[in-house]
């Protein structure tokens, strides 16, 4: 799915990820590991194409990413990334998940639809009308899942999707991110829970102060 | 006092609040995606454009004026269109006063806005320009006291209307200007009351602000 070359991402003088070689594999579930300010934040972005590395090349689906407005839009549209505390736009449940089929121009019965399926996937059925800003943390990070489940996308990158939510909710989105894969849809997600069935099934990128230490493949 | 006001009281109310809205529309139109660009861009002269905009909110109005009245005059490059002394006039200049405003509150909007909206919309397949307009939406309220600051400080001066309007009585005299001239000529009482509608106006658009707020 992504081939990364000899990537270097840096603020100022600050070397953020020195990544020499790194393949992510399509239809798997990836746990991304390591310490606060290792790096993980700013991989996580680079894979959703919302920054472009200092040096280096990504390659996506075999293709070398041009990151060039018009050509980074169509990658992004492919994958979506899920933040720790996601953002929620004003209005109801049903237009934060409706957001990005409208951008691809899905409408009618298809966008109905999708928008009911993310949110019974997530446990939220009968929450379309509710005002996003009356949701607890956990609701708003199952509608933000949601969002992000209708959009079907090729690559869920997910950034501690799992932090500061209640134990229910845990169950549930750890429920709904491991059946991803089977659907073909690749995961990388962060987490410091060791823990994490993820780890345990999937595959884990481990950094270091920015660099790609461990790529375990099980 | 008010409730004897003459027909030309209410054609300086109704100049005043069409060359206004007129000079908000433009002021909105130029200063918004302004403010929004400079608030969104990174770029090596940022802190002198917004150094720019702080101080052209500061400049006064009759510089403003004065400003305007060399192009419009008839010597001047735009002389020729014959705008000079009227509402028109004062629209270009209530424009230029209040684009600076509308664009420093939409800046300040954008600088408190939630870092998270734009990553959000970009990562959920929006295009630059959606992810701008998405932002405009989610503060919206940020962009319309632009707007109402814009609005409010069009309505209430003075060396604008005077300079370039010349304050025609039942063409380009507006509330300011006739409080002006009607004080000048010892009717205070009268000055006093188009003061009054003045402040009655501004009172009007802030409770519209409020209630738009609430919704």
């Amino acid at each position: 799915m992504y081939r990364l070359q000899s990537i270097r991402k840096c603020y100022g003088s600050n070397v953020a990820l020195d990544i020499e070689e790194l393949t992510i594999v399509r239809g798997r579930l990836y746990t991304l590991t390591g310490a606060n300010g290792a790096g993980k934040s700013t991989l996580l972005s680079l894979l959703a194409f919302l920054a472009p590395p200092t040096s280096g090349e990504i390659f996506y689906a075999g293709k070398r990413v041009d990151w060039n407005h018009g050509s980074v839009e169509g990658y992004r549209r492919k994958v979506t990334l899920l933040h720790q505390s996601p953002y929620l736009f004003g209005g109801s449940v049903h237009d934060n998940v409706a957001f990005g089929l409208k951008v691809r121009g899905i409408r009618g019965e298809e966008r109905r639809w999708r928008i009911d399926e993310a949110l019974e996937a997530v446990g939220l059925q009968g929450f379309r009308d509710r005002m996003s800003r009356e949701l607890s943390g956990g609701e708003a990070q199952r509608v933000a899942m949601a969002r992000a489940l209708a959009l079907n996308p090729e690559v869920l990158l997910l950034d501690e999707p799992l932090a500061n939510i209640d134990r229910e909710t845990t169950g549930l989105l750890e429920t709904v991110i491991a059946a991803l894969p089977a659907r073909g849809t690749t995961v990388v997600m962060t987490t410091h829970d060791p823990e994490h069935p993820g780890r345990r099934n999937g595959e884990s990128i481990h950094l270091e102060g920015g660099r790609n230490v461990l790529q375990s493949l099980r | 006092m008010i409730g004897g006001l003459s027909p030309d009281v209410f054609d300086a109310v109704r100049t005043s609040l069409s060359v206004a809205a007129g000079a908000t529309v433009f002021a909105a139109l130029l200063g918004i995606p302004l403010g929004l660009l400079v608030g969104l861009s990174e770029f090596p002269l940022k802190r002198l454009v917004v150094t720019l905009f702080n101080t052209l909110m500061a400049v006064p109005t009759v510089v403003v004026g004065l400003f305007v009245y060399g192009f419009l005059s008839r010597q001047g490059p735009l002389g020729i269109l014959g705008l000079l002394f009227t509402p028109t006039a004062i629209v270009i200049g209530g424009t230029l006063l209040a684009a600076p405003i509308v664009a420093n509150y939409a800046l300040a909007s954008v600088r408190g806005a939630d870092s998270r909206i734009v990553p959000t919309t970009l990562t959920l397949g929006a295009g630059r320009f959606r992810a701008v307009a998405t932002l405009a939406g989610e503060i919206r309220f940020g962009i319309l006291a632009a707007v109402i600051a814009g609005f409010g400080r069009v309505v209430s001066e003075v060396g604008v209307a005077m300079m370039l309007g010349g304050n025609i009585r039942g063409y380009t005299r507006t509330m300011t200007t006739a409080i002006a001239l009607e004080t000048s000529k010892g009717e205070f009482a009268f000055g006093m009351a188009l003061g009054i509608v003045l402040m009655l106006v501004a009172l009007v658009v802030n409770l519209f602000l409020n209630l738009l707020q609430r919704r």
